[in-house]
């Protein structure tokens, strides 16, 4: 009894040691190593990259991902194509614009649902009840800008000639509308209304935000972006990039993760003090979960249809893309 | 001089362009990346007009602002040229500005002045009138001994004198310094008006950059440099008048 009892420990001790080597045999995968271009300098809009790079959500899912800052001058598009990024954020008039000159992109999943460009107001001084109403203002654009192509939209859509308007050239300073010079002045609602609209409510001014969506003009905002090439030749990789990104996202608008995702962004830009990240962040995620049920990083296809649309019309492409065949939701909960 | 001038801009443009077309094909580069030789040939005729009037607007105000820096420039190199303490000050303050990039101050300039002309040409002149600042304040400051000397020792020296010897003691110099000159004139327009301008072929190329329009980018190019070479042709012709004059008095 006793020896079979001690022959019974023998063949345990030896199956656990050839486990043991078994586990010690198999040799680490190293990470895959992919570059990812945002649109815009580290803010709160790349919340969620910034989360899945510090918190680890790539190298749980066996990537090694370089997140690195866009910017006027970055266009992540020309990266994927060239070879300096494997993906990318892109807006979406930048996505047709590569598609209608041949570009083999492809849209993985649509960042904001509802696009962060708004319009400031004084409803004071400048009352809006309804778009008729901005017949005879001064409206601030950036010419070339998206804010141009949703404005002129906007005015087409409500029958308003652009002689009816008086259109104002804008860039980063906002003196001209301090000042009452300009009526609506364009600005991302998330990033900077926190900013502005602090500056006015301590001047004793009250403002409102006319938000081009809810009056009928749905232009899409950043998506993630690949290649069709990458998503052919190396679908794993682009799986458990996206799955990776998700997650970090949704941990990132997480209410209950709030705080970390306040000091993530505060990690990597340091020029924004910490009360406006926190006013930043609840707006961001109202943007980007706009419903209760709203699912993070769907494509909504009639909204990318629309956006074409518009950019047709204004003849910012010359003919239709079909922008349907190249959005390839890769969403999954 | 001008065939010359305009032969050499075509071979360094096309020497370019040959380039891009080369890294476009190779790397079987989209037309987003790369436009293709008929898409800049199409974009160039549907621009052409417009981006000429804008190249002749950078044009005028980079040949004003040239203009104004010349002329600060030799005010403050003969206030510079003392051997006193504003001298002094003068030529360590102009030293210790141009340090600054000015992408820096731009944006402060165009906050206190607007975006209108003064602010292109308050830049234009900036750009353009360190280099001539720095070239003449050592042509002024350097004494021609042997001339000088003469008008010492007869106790008929004075400022205007001896700026006037100095400066026709160096007409070469200071000739080669303006024309130099003349292209940091038509960069800083160009720079003014893509930071903040609303109007000029530097605004024209801010707008094709949201865009992504490189094709629009590459015409806005060529027209700038044809107009930035019968520009420095002009101010070479000018130049070579002046000398002319002084050297037959």
């Amino acid at each position: 009894m006793k020896k079979r009892f001690h022959a019974r420990g023998l063949i345990l001790i030896a199956v656990a040691f050839l486990l043991i080597l078994g586990a010690c045999g198999q040799k680490e995968q190293p990470a895959e190593e992919v570059t990812y271009r945002l649109k815009w300098l580290y803010n709160i809009s790349v919340v969620g990259d910034l989360w899945a790079e510090d918190h680890g959500n790539f190298a749980r899912n066996g990537l090694k991902v370089a997140v690195k800052a866009g910017g006027p001058e970055k266009d992540a598009i020309k990266e994927l194509e060239i070879g300096h990024a494997q993906f990318g954020v892109a807006s979406a008039d930048q996505v047709i614009r590569a598609v209608a000159k041949g570009s083999p992109i492809v849209v993985l999943a649509q960042l904001f649902q509802v696009n962060p460009l708004h319009w400031i107001y004084r409803p004071d001084r400048t009352p809006l009840r309804t778009p008729q109403d901005l017949r005879g203002k001064t409206i601030g654009i950036t010419y070339g800008g998206n804010d141009e192509t949703i404005m002129r939209a906007l005015l087409a859509k409500y029958d308003i000639k652009e002689e009816e308007v008086k259109l104002f050239s804008v860039r980063y300073d906002y003196t001209p509308f301090y000042k009452g010079e300009v009526d609506l002045w364009p600005l991302y609602r998330n990033a900077q209304a926190p900013i502005i609209g602090d500056k006015l409510l301590k001047a004793g001014e009250r403002f409102d935000l006319m938000s081009p969506e809810r009056l009928g003009i749905k232009f899409v905002a950043n998506s993630v972006v690949t290649t069709q090439k990458m998503l052919e030749e190396r679908p794993e990789t682009v799986k458990r990039f996206m799955k990776a990104l998700l997650q970090a996202w949704r941990e990132a608008l997480n209410p209950e993760n709030k705080d970390k995702a306040i000091a993530t962004v505060l990690k990597y830009n340091q020029e924004t003090p910490e009360e406006i990240v926190r006013k930043q962040l609840p707006a961001t995620r109202v943007l980007m979960l706009p419903k209760p049920d709203s699912e993070f990083g769907k494509i909504d296809v009639a909204a990318w249809k629309q956006t074409e649309e518009i950019m047709l019309a204004q003849k910012l492409i010359d003919a239709p893309v079909h922008i349907e065949e190249r959005l390839k939701p890769m969403v999954d909960r | 001089m001008l065939s010359r001038r305009i032969y050499q801009f075509f071979i360094i443009y096309f020497l370019g362009i040959t380039v891009l077309f080369l890294i476009k094909y190779v790397l079987n580069l989209s037309d987003y990346v790369i436009p293709s030789p008929l898409e800049i040939w199409q974009t160039g005729r549907h621009v052409f007009i417009r981006y000429l009037v804008n190249v002749i607007d950078t044009l005028s105000i980079a040949v004003l602002g040239h203009l104004l820096s010349i002329c600060l420039a030799t005010i403050v190199g003969i206030v510079g040229r003392l051997t006193i303490w504003v001298g002094s000050f003068i030529r360590v303050a102009a030293y210790n500005i141009q340090a600054y990039p000015i992408v820096a101050v731009a944006p402060i300039i165009f906050i206190l002045l607007g975006d209108g002309l003064s602010s292109r040409l308050l830049i234009t002149a900036m750009i353009c009138y360190f280099p001539l600042l720095l070239s003449f304040i050592g042509i002024f400051s350097e004494p021609v001994t042997e001339i000088e000397h003469f008008y010492e020792a007869t106790m008929r020296m004075n400022w205007r004198l001896q700026v006037k010897i100095r400066a026709f003691e160096n007409i070469g110099k200071i000739t080669t310094v303006i024309v130099g000159s003349g292209t940091l004139a038509i960069v800083g327009t160009i720079v003014s008006e893509f930071i903040a301008a609303n109007a000029g072929i530097g605004h024209s190329i801010r707008m094709a950059l949201y865009q992504s329009d490189l094709a629009k980018i590459l015409v806005a190019l060529f027209l700038i440099g044809i107009c930035t070479s019968l520009y420095l042709v002009c101010l070479e012709r000018l130049g070579l008048v002046v000398q002319k004059r002084l050297q037959s008095t």
